[in-house]
């Protein structure tokens, strides 16, 4: 019986708790749809928000587990998972809120959009916990897959399907890249397929250095595609216009979580040694994603196009905790992205208020907002103003932990540019403020003058008006009471082992390099590995 | 104790901005109760003051964000408190002079008590990345006061002043993240840095850097762009408070954080700064004859006046810079009252133009009492002896002359520009027959003059009661400037180099041989 008991301790199935709450969440919405019929579709949404908040319980129970790995290795349910699958579901139970009114407003089927949410949830997790190659491709196009029929849900609409198709095609591209980056690792590291395991296998290859570049440049490919970094951008602008305006909320939250998941772990893990060369490539994402996101988003006239590029910017910033690669680095890129999942989704939680009362999202259709609903433009206003880091609120303290840490690693050129970044992202989020709060009542636009009464009783609005409060209070005190959450993003890392042990491994590595360049002087190209 | 001048503010702005629409009317009365608790919370502050003592005489200190090495750490000093003093006086008059027929008044007062806070903060915060985020602050309060309540192109003026004050705002912290890594200290706290070492190098660097901060702020030439169009746009309570005490945050950024954490590097390129400071007292002063709008000539002349702060700071003689606060706390009150009047003036008439005014002092159809009380302010502008202004300039060009003589003659001559400017608007604006279309001027209520009459009182009282300018931040300025028997007692080894053994670094400024 000892090889069962030692055979389900590496199983470990009770480690993943958390997903099979959202699973049976997941079969509990498809089941009672089916069996209940539309009567009962109106509490679906709601059950499904209560198994995500009670996924995050369940996570809370598994904080500093003792035995963080699970399935044969191939899931760690270490504190950095737990974090980040914290804010991937947190960000799913925020989503579905401003989903309900939006997908009945349009006509689509409730529950089988929360049911394939949800599924996108579980891969987010999954994701944010793998640590083995065929896990993270498992979990890595659960995602995709249930993204591409997310952003296609409103079929009737072309743009819609144009967004499908255009993900669709570009994500399988990327994954195909990503799997064959895969296979290399997988080669070069003598059949290895756990992350651990394949660093310890590349240490020990010799002349592969070309081969495993090769193999880490189409790995970070494919996570850039999921984080949206410039130069693999190029879905973003045009899915985001196209597709369900809730979709894009979770895309440009909850799988960029899962994105920067994946790349801590994967990189930091599997790729030990060759820090230098992913630091690289990251400075040159983050340079190019903060220039271009930016740049470009000051020349949009649409609401969702902006969001779309200022969330390319944003996660430039978030890039240079990556970049500077320590524990402060990977703890206030944590900290980013949970404060980013409020201010942002707040954001787009009043963008869909506007789209479903108005039914455009113009720029220019937002003058003159304050004087029809205060409350809207009071969330979106300091939503909008977090993102561009303006103090007090969440984002200007999520700012300053990231450039405090790169600035800490020795980056100034690229915190410099961050604070450069910062300035230009001010004048276009103040420019959505400047037409909701300054303009005149003569000077309002003709939407806003038709503006309808502001309900909150109608069906499915009451969940949108509780994500906007929600969103506005934490944007504006989770900056000022930060220290509890930073010591939380803080604690995640210092307690994750996987980390701490690449970063062990790195330095032995480097020791015994150079014992053996002091044996041996004629072994110079190992020293400069 | 402290902390009341920043959450009363802060509380009395949240409170005024959610007060249902029935009682949106009196916000104005709740803004100014709000307003004269502040101030008299400022002078039982001032009270517990011991003009003989440096150092911070009140302080509070909580814990904030250790990660990031932020507390939350104020204090208040010779240096800040009579800052703090204009800064709550202002923003009562500022309350007082607004319109009772605003628009939106509960957004207005609101952001206007957000201002004062946000400025008060600024003033008290003895960590720097509290100083920085509080210099942040007020940036959107004051966006919205220009780009709501200003003149017709009050949108362009606005998103300029935002963007400028944003860059100012990132350069400042780039030069405290600079200086908070190269000496590793452990905190952002101001009395850690200063007792931090650096190598000449690299202050002379990171004081760059500060100092193109500031110097958008302030603003001195070439930074100086936004000012004028965000003093012609804004409305007159917001152009008192933007030139009474905003631009002053820069100037004490300069003596606080310039002087207070890189002295080496201050001493090496105060040359430099005095010739900057003459450069751009004289391009305001050429700049002010040239302007047509009223508005417009006070605006230069604030720049031209600013400057000589830089130059008394350059200087850095205990004098000079007892001198500077004096001129920042003159300056304050006299723009103010410039402002105010100005203010009058465009509203009665209907235009600032320097051109189409003409013989307002007839005293009666025209505006008599504000044309003396505008003639008595710019003669403190001037420098008329008897007012605060000739005190605080004469000061500076007394502490200054003996360091910098070139520097502080081509400044005087701006002093000397000053009275051109001014008089050649005041000649054109209350002298000469006044005109047909001005002959009917609606009537200047009381409530218009107390404020000016109020500052005007101030002005002359401290004019020949000099000690009342100078006392309070003496003993505190001749600390700072101590730098040879304190920050220098252990000689600094980067700096060692420019000494001769035995020197101290005041006798070793090089230029003198010059």
């Amino acid at each position: 019986m000892e090889f069962a008991s030692n055979f389900s301790d590496q199983l470990n199935v009770g480690l993943i708790l958390p997903e099979g709450i959202v699973v049976a969440t997941l079969l509990a919405v498809l089941i009672g749809d089916l069996i209940l019929g539309r009567r009962a579709a109106r509490g679906l949404p709601y059950i499904a928000i209560a198994g995500l908040l009670l996924s995050i319980v369940s996570l809370y129970f598994y904080w500093d587990a003792e035995n963080p790995t699970a399935l044969l290795g191939s899931f760690s349910g270490d504190d950095l998972s737990i974090i980040f699958r914290g804010v991937i579901a947190l960000s799913t139970a925020v989503t579905i809120l401003m989903s309900i009114r939006y997908v009945e407003q349009t006509g689509g089927a409730l529950s089988e959009f929360i049911a394939i949410m949800l599924t996108a949830t579980l891969g987010g997790m999954f994701l944010a916990g793998a640590n083995e190659l065929v896990m993270i491709f498992v979990a890595l196009e659960t995602l995709s897959i249930s993204s591409y029929l997310m952003t296609g849900y409103m079929k009737r609409d072309s743009r819609s399907n144009e967004a499908a198709l255009k993900y669709l095609l570009i994500g399988a591209a990327s994954s195909a890249v990503f799997l064959y980056g895969s296979s290399l690792l997988y080669g070069l590291s003598g059949g290895k397929t756990i992350l651990p395991e394949i660093a310890q296998g590349l240490a020990q290859v010799e002349g592969g250095e070309l081969a495993s570049a090769i193999a880490l440049v189409f790995m970070i490919a494919g996570i850039a595609f999921k984080i949206s970094a410039v130069p693999f951008h190029q879905w973003t602008p045009d899915v985001y216009e196209g597709s369900p305006t809730p979709v894009v909320a979770f895309l440009s939250v909850g799988s960029k979580a899962a994105g920067f998941a994946l790349a801590i772990r994967l990189l930091v893990v599997a790729f030990p040694l060759e820090q230098p060369q992913w630091r690289l490539i990251f400075t040159a994402l983050a340079i190019l994603s903060m220039i271009l996101g930016n740049a470009v988003a000051l020349a949009q006239t649409s609401m969702k196009r902006l969001l779309a590029y200022s969330s390319i910017g944003q996660a430039g910033f978030v890039m240079i905790g990556m970049v500077a690669a320590t524990q402060a680095g990977y703890a206030s890129m944590i900290f980013y992205l949970l404060v980013y999942l409020f201010m942002n989704l707040g954001a787009f939680t009043g963008l869909i208020l506007f789209s479903l009362r108005t039914g455009t999202d113009q720029i220019t259709e937002y003058a003159g907002l304050y004087q029809k609903d205060p409350l809207l433009t009071l969330g979106l206003s300091i939503c909008l103003l977090s993102l561009g880091g303006i103090p007090p609120l969440a984002g200007f303290f999520g700012k300053i932990y990231l450039f405090w840490a790169g600035w800490q690693a020795g980056l100034y050129g690229l915190v410099i540019l961050g604070l450069v970044a910062s300035v230009v992202s001010i004048y276009y989020y103040i420019r959505v403020v400047k037409m909701m709060v300054v303009k005149e009542p003569q000077e309002m636009s003709d939407t806003v003058r038709n503006y309808p009464a502001v309900r909150w009783n109608l069906p499915g609005m009451r969940p949108l008006q509780v994500g906007l409060v929600f969103s506005l209070v934490v944007t504006s005190l989770a900056g000022i009471l930060s220290n509890p959450l930073f010591t939380l993003a803080n604690t995640s890392i210092e307690n994750t082992e996987a980390l701490k042990s690449a970063s062990t491994f790195l330095e032995e590595t480097t020791a015994q390099n150079k014992e053996v360049s002091l044996a041996d002087p004629m072994a110079p190209a190992i020293v400069e590995k | 104790m402290l902390s009341a001048l920043i959450w009363i503010p802060v509380i009395g702005g949240i409170i005024i901005g959610f007060l249902p629409n029935q009682l949106a009317e009196k916000s104005r009365s709740l803004a100014l109760v709000i307003g004269s608790i502040i101030l008299a919370f400022t002078l039982a502050i001032g009270l517990q003051f011991d003009p003989n003592q440096s150092g911070l005489f009140l302080s509070e200190s909580f814990s904030w964000l250790d990660q990031l090495g932020l507390t939350y750490y104020l204090g208040v000093d010779g240096l800040a408190l009579p800052l703090i003093f204009i800064n709550s006086f202002l923003t009562l008059i500022a309350i007082y002079t607004s319109s009772t027929k605003l628009a939106r008044p509960r957004f207005y007062y609101a952001l206007l008590l957000f201002l004062s806070a946000g400025t008060a903060g600024a003033f008290l915060a003895q960590n720097v990345l509290l100083f920085f985020l509080f210099y942040e602050v007020e940036l959107i309060p004051l966006y919205f006061l220009i780009a709501i309540w200003g003149g017709t192109n009050r949108g362009y003026a606005a998103t300029k002043f935002l963007l400028y004050t944003a860059i100012s705002g990132a350069l400042v912290l780039a030069s405290f993240l600079g200086i908070v890594w190269l000496t590793g200290a452990s905190s952002f706290d101001y009395d850690v840095l200063r007792s931090q070492v650096l190598p000449l190098s690299s202050q002379i660097i990171l004081l760059l850097i500060l100092l193109a901060g500031f110097a958008i702020k302030i603003p001195f030439f070439p930074f100086h762009t936004w000012l004028p169009d965000a003093h012609v746009e804004a409305s007159t309570p917001i152009s008192v408070l933007l030139a009474g005490v905003l631009l002053k945050l820069g100037t004490y950024g300069l003596l606080r954080f310039g002087i207070g954490l890189f002295p080496d590097a201050w001493n090496l390129l105060a040359p430099y700064l005095a010739i900057w400071a003459a450069v751009s007292a004289l391009f305001g002063a050429l700049a002010a004859i040239a302007q047509k709008d009223m508005k417009r000539v006070v605006a230069y002349s604030s720049i031209a006046h600013m400057a000589y702060i830089l130059l008394a700071a350059a200087a850095a003689t205990p004098l000079s810079l007892t001198a500077a606060v004096a001129q920042m706390i003159s300056h304050g009150l006299i723009s103010a009252l410039l402002f105010l009047l100005v203010g009058v003036v465009g509203k009665k008439t209907g235009t600032r133009d320097v051109d189409t005014l003409r013989g307002l002092l007839n005293p009666e159809r025209g505006l008599p009492i504000i044309g003396s009380l505008l003639i008595l302010g710019v003669m403190a502008s001037a420098g008329i002896p008897g007012m605060a202004g000739f005190i605080s300039e004469f000061i500076v060009f007394r502490g200054s002359f003996s360091v910098f003589p070139i520097a502080t003659l081509l400044c005087l001559v701006g002093t000397g520009l000053t009275a051109v400017y001014f008089l050649l608007m005041i000649n054109r604006v209350f002298f000469g027959r006044l005109p047909l279309a001005f002959s009917n001027l609606p009537a200047v209520p009381w409530s218009d003059h107390v404020p000016a009459i109020v500052l005007a009182i101030l002005i002359v009282t401290l004019g020949l009661q000099p000690n009342w300018l100078v006392r309070w931040s003496e003993t505190q300025t001749a600390s700072l400037s101590n730098f040879d028997t304190e920050t220098l007692a252990e000689v600094r080894p980067a700096s060692r180099s420019l000494l001769q053994p035995g020197q101290s670094i005041k006798e070793s400024q090089w230029w003198r041989s010059l």
